[in-house]
């Protein structure tokens, strides 16, 4: 009979809580069970269940195995996060969005990608790559995506036409907006545009959004994409602003309207994907190039984002039609498209959140 | 070896982690509290500054403050009202089966996770939950920024109020049953032994409870988070936008340094307040 003595009980301990801390501290080898063993950044919700699903498969193929784990709140947290740990950051592919990408390339965190070692993206268009100071391409982008204005039209009386209209008194209380650290201050954008600023002449936005708060228009302020859904989901909100994944999950249960073909405002449009973080272990990094570039072909673009909602970057793939309706037509583009200067937005973030709390909450508050 | 040597020798394990624990991490925030910050770059940069603390003397500012006090104080206030006569009937009945059944539910409370309550909070009494129309007697419209306070103040009493009635059992539990029974034998009623004899010789009990409730209150994140609905916005939800989301560690330390001097001022106060209202030979 085999007894328990305490070295082995250590010894079995240790091992155990050395493979589970793997993904975190670097250490593979001979715990891990074959291949590489990856650590990925991903959104909760739909994303994380589609990339599961397409990583079991994917592992079963190559032997290289993934951990995720879950941006907390705004990707743009994820550079916060990674900035006191580097170069110490276990993180092989960190999935992002144009800002998010912008401020890990400042930072010289992202590896540049070539078409020889990921082949799948010779398929994606040129504009849709980050790129960095030398003129190399530094993300992968597997989406394009956008934010929108929409609303819940079974909680809308008559149809909203223009943004101007949410000043009236029947949307007391009924929008659902981000907080400017969210999508880097694109609400700040589009109440810009719609009162004849950008990016970089925001303050007719502000003015705008001041009219709203102080009318008490504003319901909700969100964070992420579990607050926006349960705000609009539970009819706590009507009218909102924000991305198309989280609309395509609301669109899902309930009668939604996308404003995407406003007469006097605009579509965001911005490109999600992975960034390849640096990594002194070669193996690590191509296994993590491998993975990022499986994520690209058409079968796995397609399937990837099919159930976002989103637009696949591989124009071998195709889009869901269920959303063919919100992106537009290369003619459609000018008309109702805006692609911003997220460099630039992304530098104000910081200075935008802070006006939010100075003075547009203290007007809500009141209103 | 003298006593105090040996005294001092036990003592060094404990403070060297006190000081590896506690005072690094806040000495690193109060430094990095007074980098500047470039808007775009992840944390603080080379050079000093008091930019983070004189643009938290902006007006609106003193209002997160007032919020995340005054909610915390009334909710701290609220559970200890609650929890003292709850605790006092746990530590006092003679009925087991009853004893059982408090610490059990109170228990129960402290395990059950933080989120699921509050989103059965958000649930019960959100905008379209079904006790909405709690605001609308107390006054407030549920779809009110002010409802949001409110949602704010049940959720932290749910997340107190366990913690305070646990404490407040052992208070009761160390004064001496007899010394009520004393008074009620020389004709004092109920009520007055509670205010005469109970009540003086359990406040330290109830300041050390206090305190601890009120620290957990004003330094609660997920609470106003979740039933703050973006427009009740405690400092800790301040701290956690600029570390977090913006990277602006230098603001966010700016805060944490701020929190930290008006916590320790008003513990300080509240025992001041305390020394002189209660007698000394009680307080020990």
């Amino acid at each position: 009979m085999n007894r328990l003595s305490r070295r082995m009980l250590l010894r079995d301990l240790g091992a155990a809580g050395l493979s589970g801390f793997a993904p975190f501290t670097g250490i593979d080898g001979a715990l891990a069970a074959q291949g590489e063993q990856l650590l990925v950044v991903m959104w909760g919700a739909a994303w994380i269940e589609v990339c599961r699903k397409i990583a079991e498969v994917y592992s079963a193929k190559t032997g290289d195995s993934v951990a995720w784990e879950l941006h907390a709140g705004g990707a743009m947290a994820i550079v916060a996060k990674m900035k006191p740990l580097w170069p110490h950051v276990s993180y092989n592919l960190v999935s992002g969005w144009d800002p998010v990408f912008r401020a890990m390339i400042r930072e010289d965190w992202v590896l540049p990608v070539s078409l020889d070692e990921m082949p799948a993206l010779k398929d994606i268009p040129p504009a849709f790559f980050q790129k960095n100071d030398k003129g190399e391409l530094v993300s992968v982008p597997l989406s394009t995506s956008g934010a929108f204005w929409g609303y819940r039209t079974d909680l809308v009386d008559s149809p909203v036409e223009s943004i101007e209209q949410l000043l009236e008194p029947r949307f007391k209380g009924k929008l659902c907006v981000p907080f400017p650290v969210n999508l880097t201050g694109l609400l700040m954008l589009t109440l810009a545009v719609q009162r004849g600023g950008n990016e970089r002449n925001i303050e007719p936005g502000w003015q705008f959004l001041k009219e709203l708060a102080s009318k008490g228009q504003i319901g909700r302020v969100i964070n992420n994409n579990s607050e926006f859904i349960d705000s609009m989901s539970s009819g706590e909100t009507s009218v909102a602003f924000f991305n198309i994944g989280a609309w395509t999950t609301v669109r899902k249960r309930f009668p939604v309207k996308i404003l995407s073909r406003l007469k006097d405002n605009k579509g965001y449009l911005f490109n999600e994907g992975f960034a390849v973080i640096k990594n002194d272990d070669p193996r690590k990094v191509a296994a993590a190039k491998a993975f990022a570039n499986y994520f690209a072909t058409p079968a796995i673009n397609e399937q990837y984002n099919w159930p976002l909602g989103e637009g696949p970057t591989n124009p071998n793939a195709r889009a869901n039609p269920d959303v063919a309706d919100v992106f537009y037509s290369p003619q459609e583009l000018t008309q109702y498209a805006y692609i911003p200067d997220y460099e630039y937005m992304s530098s104000q973030v910081d200075a935008w959140a802070k006006r939010w709390e100075q003075e547009i909450t203290p007007l809500i508050r009141r209103a | 070896m003298s006593m105090s040597v040996l005294r001092r020798v036990l003592l060094s394990p404990g403070l060297l982690i006190l000081a590896v624990l506690v005072v690094a991490p806040i000495t690193l925030m109060a430094l990095e509290s007074l980098r500047p910050f470039v808007g775009g770059r992840a944390g603080g940069t080379t050079g000093w500054t008091l930019r983070n603390y004189t643009e938290l003397t902006q007006p609106a500012y003193a209002y997160y403050f007032w919020d995340t006090f005054r909610i915390g104080f009334i909710a701290s206030a609220a559970a200890l009202l609650l929890a003292t006569p709850l605790a006092w009937q746990a530590a006092r009945t003679t009925q087991p089966a009853l004893r059982v059944l408090i610490f059990g539910l109170l228990i129960s409370l402290l395990f059950m996770s933080l989120i699921a309550k509050l989103y059965a909070i958000q649930m019960t009494f959100g905008p379209t939950g079904p006790f909405a129309a709690l605001g609308t007697l107390i006054g407030v419209p549920a779809r009110s920024p002010q409802y949001a306070q409110v949602q704010v103040f049940i959720g932290l009493l749910h997340f107190v109020l366990p913690l305070a009635t646990l404490m407040m059992i052992g208070t009761f539990q160390n004064i001496s049953p007899r010394l009520e029974e004393a008074a009620s034998s020389l004709g004092a009623p109920r009520w007055s032994v509670a205010l005469s004899v109970t009540l003086p010789l359990a406040v330290p009990g109830l300041l050390a409870a206090f305190m601890i409730v009120f620290a957990a209150c004003i330094s609660n994140f997920v609470v106003p988070l979740i039933l703050g609905r973006g427009v009740v916005l405690f400092a800790t939800n301040l701290m956690y936008t600029r570390f977090s989301d913006i990277a602006d560690y230098p603001s966010g330390a700016a805060i944490g340094v701020i929190m930290l001097v008006l916590a320790g001022t008003m513990v300080y106060a509240m025992t001041a307040i305390v020394r002189r209202l209660v007698p000394a030979d009680v307080q020990r």
